[in-house]
Order: C-alpha cells, then sequence, then structure tokens
C-alpha cells in the first residue's frame, strides 16, 4: 500500500505551453488543420514557454528573454531564472493573456498583454509603451490594483521582465495578425498554410505582419509627449498661486465644451458621471457574447423552418443545423468560461489613488493622451503637431485641480479616537 | 521490548534540547535585533523558554523513569493502590499557579511598553496595508498628514530615522494584514476601520525585513517591504528626495534608439 501511494505521484507534468486566443479563433471560424499551422508558425517564431526566442527583426535581447523564461530555479551563484513564472504568470498567464489561476478573483483583472494596449505610458495614445513604462509599473505597482511593487527586485531582473513582456506582446499581436491574415485572404480549410514550403508567405509573414508589429514597439521612443518647458509651471509657485491654478482647472473640468471631465468622473468628481461603458477587452468579449446569442437565435428559428421543408433542401438545412451547432457549441464553451466583462468604472479622483502614477507628469499624460483601451479620451493632440482641445497650460491647470480634490476639506479622513484611545 | 517505549519517551527531550542548543548553529534563531525594546522580549523569551526548559525536562525525566521501572516485562509484583496523597495534590496544583502567575505579571510592563504607553511625539508615518504591498506616507515639510505637501510611495520601500522614537499610524485599506519588522521584534494587527498605533527606537542603521504576518489572501507570502534605518539627517535628506521626485513634472528622452 505504501508503495502504490509512494510511487502515485512522481510523474512529470508535461512543460507549459502558449494558447492560442480561442475567442478570435472561433469568432473568424479559423478550421483546426490552420489553427495548427498558425500555432506551428507561432512556435517557429518565438519557442515555447521554457525556451523561448525571438527573430532578430523584433530587437528583443536573448539573454534577458532567457532568465525570464522557463521554470522557477537558480544557478550556483545565485541567479534567478523563471522569473516570469516566478512573479506573474499566476495572474498574467503562461502566455500573457491575464488569465493565470488567481486572475478570476481580482478586480480589475489583470492585464492581456496580447493586443499590445498598455494603459499607464508616457506616449501618444495610439503608440506602444516605452521600456521604461513598463519598468516603472513594475517597480511601483499599480496602486488600487492587485499589481503589487517589484521594488526589492534587483534592476536586471525588473529589466529581464520588461523584455518578456514585450515578447509576450508581440507574440500575441503577431497571432492577431496571423489568424487576421488567414480570415481575409479567404483561406479555404484544405488550402495549406506553411511558410517553410511557400516562400511568398514567409515573405508576407516576416517583412509585413512582423515588421508592422515590430514598428510599434520600436518607434515608442519617439512617441513619448514630452510637456513644452514654458508652459510647465515653475516649481516654487505659493500654495495661493497653485490654488489660482487649481481654480481654472476646476473651470475646465467642468466645462462641457473644455476638459468636460465630469461627464464621467461626475458633477463632484468621484466617478459617478456614468458607469455604463465597457473598456476594449470587454467590449470584444461583449460582441463574442452576442455573436453567439444572435448564432443561438438563427439555429432556434433554422429548426422551427425545418419541419416545412422536405427532400433536398430538409438535408442541406439539417447540415447547416449540425455545423452551427458544432459552432455554438464551441462558443458556449469559450463564453462560460472567459472572465465575465466588467464595466469601465470612471476614477473617483477623490480618494487620492493614482493607477498610473502620483507625479504631477503622470496625470498630466493621462488627461493629454487619455487611457488607450478604455473610455478615458484625451484633450492633447493625438499626435506630434496636431491640434488639441486644451493647450499644454490648460492641461497643468487641470493637474492642479486634480491633485487638490483629494485634500478638500470634505475629504479628509474622518478620525476615530475613541478605538484607537482604549486599545494603545 | 516494553523498556523500548520508555526510551522513545527519553528520546523526546533529548531531542528537544538539542535542538535548541544546535539551532543557532544552523542560523535558525533569532533574527538580529536592532531596537531599544527588543532586548525585553528577548529576555522574557529566553526566560520564559529556560523555565519552561528545565520543568520539561524534569516532567520527561520522570515519565522515562517510571516508564522504565515499572514496566512491565521486569515487575512481578502485583500493583498497589493508593487513595492519592492530597498534599501533592495541593503542591503541584499551587506551584504551577503561582510560576504562571509571576510570568503574567512579570511581562505586564514589557507589554505596556510596547502596545500602550504611546509616545507623544508627532506621527512619522502613516502605513497602509493592501493586498498586496505597504503603502507609506509621510508629512512632508510642514509636518501635517494628509495635506498636498505629503510624500506618498507605494513600492514597499520604507524608510526610517534611527536613533530616535518612531511614532507610525497602521492602517489596511481593504483587509487583516499584520505589520511586522522581525527585527525590531514588533508586530501589530491591520484592521479594516481601526488606525493602530506602533512606536519603535531603532539603536542601528541598516536594511531590514517588513514581512506580513496576518494571513490576507493569496498574495500574502510575497507582501514584502524593505525597512531601512538611516540617520535622521539622510532620511530627511532622503524624503526630500522623494518629494522633488514626486513632484516631477517633465521626462527625461534619450536619444538612444
Amino acid at each position: 500500500m505504501i508503495s502504490t501511494v509512494g510511487l502515485a505521484g512522481c510523474a512529470e507534468s508535461d512543460p507549459p505551453a502558449f494558447r492560442l486566443d480561442m475567442t478570435n479563433v472561433v469568432a473568424k471560424q479559423i478550421a483546426p488543420d490552420h489553427q495548427k499551422a498558425i500555432a506551428n508558425i507561432l512556435g517557429a517564431m518565438f519557442g515555447t514557454p521554457d525556451k523561448p526566442f525571438a527573430l532578430p527583426e523584433t530587437g528583443l535581447d536573448q539573454r534577458k528573454l532567457t532568465m525570464s523564461a522557463g521554470p522557477v530555479w537558480s544557478d550556483e551563484q545565485g541567479g534567478k531564472h523563471g522569473l516570469y513564472r516566478r512573479h506573474c504568470a499566476h495572474c498574467h498567464g503562461i502566455s500573457g493573456d491575464g488569465l493565470g489561476p488567481t486572475a478570476a478573483i481580482l478586480n480589475p483583472f489583470p492585464r492581456d498583454y496580447r493586443s499590445g494596449v498598455f494603459k499607464f505610458k508616457s506616449t501618444y495614445k495610439p503608440a506602444e509603451p516605452t521600456d521604461d513604462d513598463l519598468r516603472r509599473i513594475i517597480h511601483d505597482g499599480i496602486p488600487g490594483t492587485a499589481m503589487p511593487s517589484f521594488a526589492l527586485l534587483p534592476p536586471d531582473e525588473v529589466a529581464a521582465l520588461v523584455e518578456y513582456v514585450k515578447y509576450l506582446s508581440m507574440r500575441g499581436q503577431m497571432e492577431t495578425a496571423l489568424v487576421n491574415f488567414v480570415f481575409e485572404e479567404g483561406y479555404e480549410p484544405e488550402d495549406p498554410l506553411d511558410p517553410s514550403a511557400d516562400a511568398e508567405l514567409k515573405n508576407i509573414i516576416v517583412n509585413d505582419l512582423l515588421a508592422d508589429v515590430v514598428e510599434g514597439w520600436h518607434t515608442a521612443g519617439e512617441q513619448i509627449i514630452v510637456p513644452d518647458e514654458s508652459a510647465i509651471p515653475p516649481a516654487d509657485r505659493t500654495p495661493e498661486q497653485i490654488a489660482e491654478s487649481a481654480a481654472k482647472g476646476r473651470e475646465l473640468f467642468y466645462s462641457a465644451t473644455k476638459g468636460n471631465c465630469m461627464q464621467c468622473h461626475g458633477p463632484t468628481g468621484l466617478g459617478d458621471g456614468q458607469q455604463t461603458d465597457f473598456d476594449d477587452w470587454s467590449k470584444a468579449k461583449n460582441e463574442f457574447i452576442s455573436d453567439t446569442r444572435s448564432l443561438n437565435d438563427e439555429i432556434q428559428e433554422l429548426k422551427q423552418g425545418l419541419s416545412q421543408l422536405k427532400g433536398e433542401e430538409r438535408e442541406a438545412a439539417k447540415a447547416e443545423l449540425r455545423q452551427k451547432g458544432q459552432e455554438l457549441a464551441e462558443r458556449s464553451a469559450l463564453v462560460d468560461h472567459m472572465l465575465p466583462p466588467r464595466n469601465a468604472i470612471p476614477r473617483n479622483l477623490r480618494d487620492g489613488s493614482y493607477r498610473g502614477g502620483r507625479r504631477p507628469i503622470d496625470i498630466f499624460w493621462r488627461v493629454w493622451a487619455g487611457i488607450p483601451g478604455m473610455p478615458m479620451p484625451g484633450v492633447g493632440p493625438v499626435s506630434e503637431g496636431a491640434q488639441g482641445t486644451l493647450t499644454q497650460e490648460e492641461i497643468w491647470q487641470i493637474v492642479d485641480y486634480v491633485q487638490s480634490l483629494p485634500f478638500e476639506r470634505v475629504n479628509q479622513p474622518q478620525h476615530r479616537p475613541v478605538n484607537v484611545e482604549v486599545v494603545n | 521490548m516494553k523498556r523500548f517505549w520508555a526510551l522513545v519517551f527519553l528520546s523526546v527531550p533529548v531531542f528537544g534540547v538539542l535542538t535548541f542548543v544546535v539551532a543557532p548553529y544552523f542560523n535558525h534563531w533569532f533574527p538580529q535585533d536592532i531596537s531599544e525594546h527588543g532586548r525585553v522580549i528577548d529576555q522574557l523569551f529566553m526566560f520564559i523558554l529556560w523555565l519552561t526548559g528545565i520543568i520539561f525536562v524534569a516532567t520527561e525525566g520522570a515519565l522515562f523513569y517510571f516508564a522504565w521501572k515499572y514496566d512491565a516485562r521486569s515487575n512481578r509484583e502485583p500493583v498497589k493502590f493508593s487513595h492519592g496523597d492530597h498534599t501533592l495534590e495541593v503542591v503541584w496544583t499551587i506551584l504551577p499557579a503561582v510560576t504562571l502567575l509571576f510570568i503574567a505579571i512579570y511581562q505586564m510592563n514589557a507589554w505596556a511598553d510596547a502596545k500602550m504607553r504611546k509616545p507623544d511625539i508627532p506621527v512619522t508615518a502613516e502605513i497602509t496595508g493592501r493586498q498586496f504591498n505597504w503603502d507609506v506616507r509621510y508629512p512632508g515639510p510642514d509636518g501635517e498628514m494628509h495635506t498636498p505637501d505629503d510624500i506618498v510611495r507605494v513600492d514597499g520601500d520604507i524608510h526610517f530615522p534611527s536613533g530616535e522614537e518612531v511614532l507610525l499610524v497602521i492602517k489596511s485599506a481593504d483587509v487583516l494584514h499584520s505589520f511586522f519588522l522581525p527585527n525590531l521584534r514588533m508586530k501589530q494587527d491591520v484592521v479594516p476601520g481601526m488606525e493602530q498605533y506602533m512606536w519603535f527606537k531603532a539603536r542601528e542603521t541598516g536594511r531590514f525585513d517588513i514581512v506580513c504576518a496576518e494571513l490576507c489572501g493569496w498574495g500574502h507570502y510575497k507582501m514584502k517591504g524593505r525597512a531601512t534605518f538611516e540617520p535622521r539627517s539622510e532620511f530627511n535628506a532622503w524624503l526630500g528626495e522623494k518629494l522633488t521626485e514626486q513632484q516631477t513634472r517633465t521626462v527625461a528622452v534619450s536619444d538612444a534608439e
């Protein structure tokens, strides 16, 4: 009996593998053979969770990827490996899809890197984050969410994790590009999809699709929003001057033509202006769910009409029903297992918690560019040289107002001396 | 072979004492103590350890002695019954009661110093525990909490001045946590809705752990921070640095591409 117990638990489990985004794959009705082919292409371009590599076009540092990837272990000098799995994978998932084992219990859900969209960065809205942006998020964490600070990690480990996040992001974006390519080119299920046998396909994949993905990352450094020196308020302002600027910011905040912030952030800045909007990730899920419902309705209609058909028409309708039924089963399984879509609740500006950073420059960036993936719009120019809704001086005034909100009398924490006196 | 069990019982105090003797050589003993108050806590610990240790060894020794002497195989005499000894019963009830009472009273001062005699000094910092991070808020140049010049840090890197009394307010942002500084022998459960006070005086400088000592969720094991103790001048300089950083309105753009 002891030997039975002893021998039962020693089998090694399979190494983890990347997963495709099945929601996208099923929505675009990619045939199973093409799904395998796409997975193979991605494997050839990016490797596995244990052994990653990146093509030179991506510009990623292989040494950092090796440090981050694979199982958790330490070498003889104490150098740590498997950093991603040690620190990140339980929320962000092996594929960077935000579907790790602890993701379902969190609010907000962890970031899904695969779209290449990151909320808190220093660049224009459509651009990718810089390495420094990612490093800052890992270092400071995101207060108000379950993303903790990793300031206690040595800088080289943080840098390795930044590289791995970019790697997962590029891989996810490449996967979407491949799926869209197969869909848009109208590949039939029996058409081959093998770049090793088709030079033109390989050329398209590397020099078109991958190049588009990588371009965004390589040009992020040029897309940083740099405030004009002349517009930045001086560091030695008196409290009266700051209050004056905040008062102007208040006007802009509540003006419907200027900042129009109160539309979402509410008439008192509590984030209750509207709470029914969704972020992009949830919008995609909502679309998938509603398409699944429509499919179900279609199937019900077909079933009802079936009794009136005869012969060949009836056979054809039954075949269509079978096919649609199969698709519905796949879709329903995905809907049951996906993390539910959630409303994007605008920030309560009176509690002093700022997710993307509390420095004036951080809030300046949020107001200028908005928050990508979220309904928060920007009021600054959308790219260099363009015209924005507000000037830079006006944006700094809004920053002053927002920073003053938690300190208004009404927001000061109420002290409860009774408990404290009795206890200690 | 019945005496085998007597020997098994003997092994308990033997290995027990051996473990404590050998533990410091494997670094399985007290972490370094850098506080004024920690000495008292450690002394109390050692006192109770010695007291209970000696009594433990004595009682286990008595157990071994009786198990050995009266084991069935080597003892063929019939059992003798006794109606008990009233004096013995009274003695071995009163003695432990007095001992326990002594321990309870002996530690009251240490407890009061750590938990009840709050020093009348301004608050050095307000620590907020949240899942799964320690955030800190310093009063800033105006010396008052919850004003616009507060220094707020969310990266778990908390600095304190050494060589002076430090008063902390500890709050929770969500669930139960416990702010534990092992190297100062100070621990305070953080209860949501309550503001707890903690005070201590560090004798030395250096960087030490902050850990969470109350299960708070899946990330409890990694809810760590680092407490840095430095002289007041360096502490003020650090605060100044963080205040400036908190007011950043510019961004450094590297020309390297």
